[in-house]
């Protein structure tokens, strides 16, 4: 018996073809999960059952729930199944909630709008929901800012369900999630699954996830299914070229040369940093938040060294306070012996020894400048910048590093993929050759296949130009490959340090064994063909 | 929530206190002596410095300050200089005119803004909307006195309404002066309601994208449902930040509309009082638009607060 049944669904809009010939069933009780990369169409496919597509899509095809073609419905009858028959988890839980509006009465919302029952009896039920999902100790009138991120997404989770549709559909559903919340939030999922006997349409670009949770896998590029099947049936023989590069590109292994043993670099020593928080009255002074704690750490040149850690454990404070952009209230950072932050501001002497590439490929570029000059700017750093053609040499050069076209200087930013950008971040970190690169995320807004060639690239250039660089990710798959040391941070302080394997294989601190044990694993592939 | 209010407050009288040393400086420094202006270029020396001593003018200026703050807060704004009245009185008898006034134009500029925002934010790209977004165009760029002229000649030559100017006081009963308001209100509410209504509608529109209104649809929420629903409420707060900044303008911006309608409003008062180096009205008048501007502003930062959840805790 199915539930839900695609069938021959395209979808083009305003005359772009998005999805082509779409075909997939979700049974009840049985989770289904649509993967891929960015613009493979797994979210327009989700919307398309919802019926929720942008202006201007034109579908083709037919979605049959429970009997009934979804295509045919006007939207008024739309409205009457969304949240009802089925329910809709999204990505974002921080602005996935209306953020006037108190959790009890969104909640209750989605009963009364649908006439399940009166105002007081859907407040009732609201308390019933949001306890189920795990929020028993808050009450109804408290608003989504007063809530983190899992408990926000679990208020998500309690609208979606609040009328037991029979079916769930989970966009990326903790892809903006710490591990262990993401842990705790797909076990909801599946607990929810169980009890209610819903079908489960869960979009996710993580295979650990997808092998982890779903029942039936199904693979989707460029607007087409390339291969669906059981999960298990899937994993052991996936018959797709792109499904296999897929799994290999999400758990690629790089070659990572061997460290040379430098001599202390970078030192950071009982570092403190408080942010000043509201003033309790008027008159007092204002309270602080530590958010570095008496951090102390050293690097030697060519250590290639990972610090992971949760959201709001400090990691990226501390990345600021290294890079000598904020003052520290306490302890000393020096680079070669000197410090980063001299006075009120960075001491420009050690600034120009070390660059950052940021997570984000789209937001740290300013548009409007072509890429020689986005790559040359660290240049003016240096007391005797070049100018004209050894400027443009330098340039070209950095470019063909990161394997690029030198040509490539003259276009604007917004012609390059997410990835290309990110090469461009790079080049640009390393167009005055510092003793430093900090990466801070830098790939954890990339696509699987895109990040593998990102990762061999930063190993590649170790060769070239003796690399050292200090590596902040929550994402510990990929620290775990690309480091030689690792430090864990959590609550602005270390708590474990050590070499990278022998962290991962036999971790010391609690707090790290369970961030290890929250995180999916992706299963070997050569495990499974054995 | 009371704590926040009680920040904003003590934002207010510190404001109060700063622009009060503000405009006394500025006034004092302007050059022109009231005193020989009054008397004429002609005057004598003796009798000049004898006027200034009548008019306090003569103490040192800390002590002018002084007595001129401690005055506004006993509502004692001084005496004229030019017509040698109590300024507290001419200021309140402009005030009964210019206040109703704004606050008819404010009404009226909401009630007309705020349905054509929503109104095309729910059509965007549509008929509808490319209309209001068209007439708003026209509110903004057509100058207020030119439609006040022409509603003249529509309204009182041809059709004879209203009349053309002038107020007969609120003694002669509330309706008569509210329809002596009514075209000066229009005039100065519909460029007001041109502004407002388009930062309404793009407000909104920003609205409709956020991931909560998704949310809202998937709900099963209806398009219309869920903008009114959780579409409107949020895109108040910029909305309300342009209706305080109106408000300020429409009690003393109205000049030129009070010298077409003929209306004896505080902002006339100031341009007299201007050209006949009446310092001490200047001050007084100014110094009640800085308190009605802030004292706007405050009830802007509290309505944010109403709106607004997050703006509650945050100190």
């Amino acid at each position: 018996m199915t539930l839900l049944e695609i069938s021959g669904l395209s979808l083009a809009i305003r005359g772009t073809p998005i999805l082509r010939d779409v075909s997939l069933d979700v049974a009840p009780g049985q989770i289904v999960a649509i993967t891929g990369e960015s613009g493979s169409g797994k979210s327009m496919t989700a919307l398309s059952v919802m019926q929720l597509l942008p202006d201007g899509a034109e579908t083709t095809g037919t979605i049959v729930l429970d009997g009934t073609d979804l295509m045919t419905l006007s939207e008024g009858e739309m409205c009457d199944r969304r949240g009802n028959d089925i329910g809709m988890v999204f990505q974002e839980p921080m602005t996935a909630l209306n953020p006037v509006q108190t959790i009890g009465a969104q909640v209750a919302e989605t009963i009364l709008i649908h006439g399940a029952a009166g105002r007081a009896e859907a407040s009732q039920r609201a308390r019933a929901v949001l306890d189920r999902v795990g929020l028993e100790a808050f009450p109804l009138d408290r608003y989504p800012h007063e809530l983190s991120g899992g408990q926000r997404q679990r208020v998500v989770i309690a609208m979606a369900i609040a009328l037991r549709p029979k079916l769930l559909i989970a966009d990326e559903p903790t892809t903006a999630l710490d591990v262990t919340t993401q842990a705790q939030i797909l076990d909801l999922l599946r607990g929810l699954v169980d009890d209610f006997g819903m079908g489960m349409l869960m979009i996710t670009h993580d295979l650990a996830v997808v092998a982890d949770m779903a029942d039936r896998i199904v693979v989707m590029k460029d607007g087409e299914v390339v291969e669906q099947g059981e999960t298990q049936a899937l994993l052991h023989g996936m018959t797709h070229p792109y499904t296999r590069m897929l799994f290999e590109a999400s758990d690629h292994v790089v070659d990572l040369p061997e460290a040379s043993e430098g001599a202390p670099m970078l030192r950071v020593d009982e570092v403190i940093r408080d942010y000043p928080t509201p003033r309790p009255h008027l008159f007092a002074p204002h309270g602080r938040f530590r958010a570095v704690d008496g951090v102390s750490f050293i690097m030697n040149a060519g250590d290639r060294l990972g610090l992971v850690g949760e959201s709001g454990c400090g990691k990226s404070t501390l990345t600021r306070a290294i890079l000598g952009l904020e003052q520290i209230q306490g302890g000393r950072i020096e680079l070669d012996g000197q410090p980063v932050f001299t006075g009120k501001r960075p001491n420009l002497a050690v600034r120009r020894k070390m660059n950052v590439v940021f997570q984000d490929p789209y937001g740290s570029f300013n548009p409007r400048h072509r890429v020689a000059r986005l790559v040359a700017e660290p240049l003016h750093l240096l007391d005797n910048p070049p100018s004209g053609a050894d400027r443009a040499r330098a340039v070209a050069d950095v470019l063909e590093a990161v394997h690029l076209r030198p040509s490539d200087a003259d276009k604007y930013i917004h012609e390059f993929s997410g990835g290309q950008r990110q090469r461009i971040a790079i080049a640009r970190a390393l167009i005055n050759r510092p003793e430093l690169v900090v990466l801070d995320e830098a790939v954890s807004a990339l696509d699987v296949s895109v990040r593998a060639r990102i990762l061999d690239l930063l190993v590649d250039l170790c060769g070239q130009f003796s690399l050292s660089f200090l590596f902040i990710s929550h994402d510990l798959s990929v620290v775990r490959r690309i480091t030689d040391r690792v430090l864990v941070m959590q609550a602005g302080k270390i708590v474990e340090e050590g070499e990278t394997e022998a962290v991962f294989t036999a971790p010391q601190h609690p707090y790290t064994r369970a961030l290890i044990a929250a995180a999916p694993v992706l299963p070997k592939i050569e495990a499974l063909r054995a | 929530m009371f704590r926040y209010a009680l920040r904003r407050l003590s934002s207010l009288i510190i404001s109060l206190a700063v622009a009060s040393l503000v405009i006394f400086l500025v006034v004092e420094v302007a050059p022109g002596d009231p005193a020989s202006y009054m008397l004429g270029i002609n005057a004598q020396p003796d009798t000049v410095a004898a006027l200034r001593a009548e008019l306090g003018l003569d103490v040192p200026r800390y002590q002018r300050y002084f007595d001129w703050v401690s005055g506004l807060m006993r509502l004692d704004f001084g005496t004229s200089y030019t017509y040698r009245t109590p300024v507290a009185e001419m200021i309140s008898d402009r005030m009964r005119v210019s206040l109703p006034l704004a606050v008819y134009a404010l009404t009226l500029s909401t009630l007309i803004a705020f349905p054509a925002g929503i109104y095309a934010a729910s059509r965007r790209g549509k008929a509808g909307d490319t209309a209001v977004i068209g007439l708003s165009q026209l509110g903004v760029a057509v100058p207020n006195f030119w439609f006040a002229m022409m509603m003249v000649l529509v309204f009182a030559i041809n059709l004879r309404w209203f009349s053309a100017g002038g107020f007969p006081g609120w003694e002669k009963g509330f309706w008569g002066g509210m329809k002596a308001l009514t075209l000066p209100a229009i005039s100065l509410a519909l460029p007001q309601a041109a502004i407002l209504a388009r930062v309404m509608r793009s407000s909104l529109l920003d609205m409709l994208d956020e991931d909560f209104m998704r949310t809202a649809r998937a709900k099963g929420l209806s398009r219309r449902h869920a903008l009114w629903k959780h579409g409107v409420r949020n895109a108040l707060i910029p909305v309300l930040t342009i209706l305080g900044l109106q408000f300020s303008f429409l009690l003393a911006g109205g000049i030129i509309i009070e010298q077409v309608f003929f209306l004896p409003g505080l902002g006339r008062l100031v341009f007299q009082s201007i050209s006949q180096r009446d310092l001490i009205v200047v001050e007084s008048v100014v110094m009640l638009l800085v308190f009605a501007v802030i004292c706007v502003n405050f009830l802007v930062d509290l309505a944010y607060a109403a709106v607004d959840p997050r703006l509650r805790t945050r100190t």
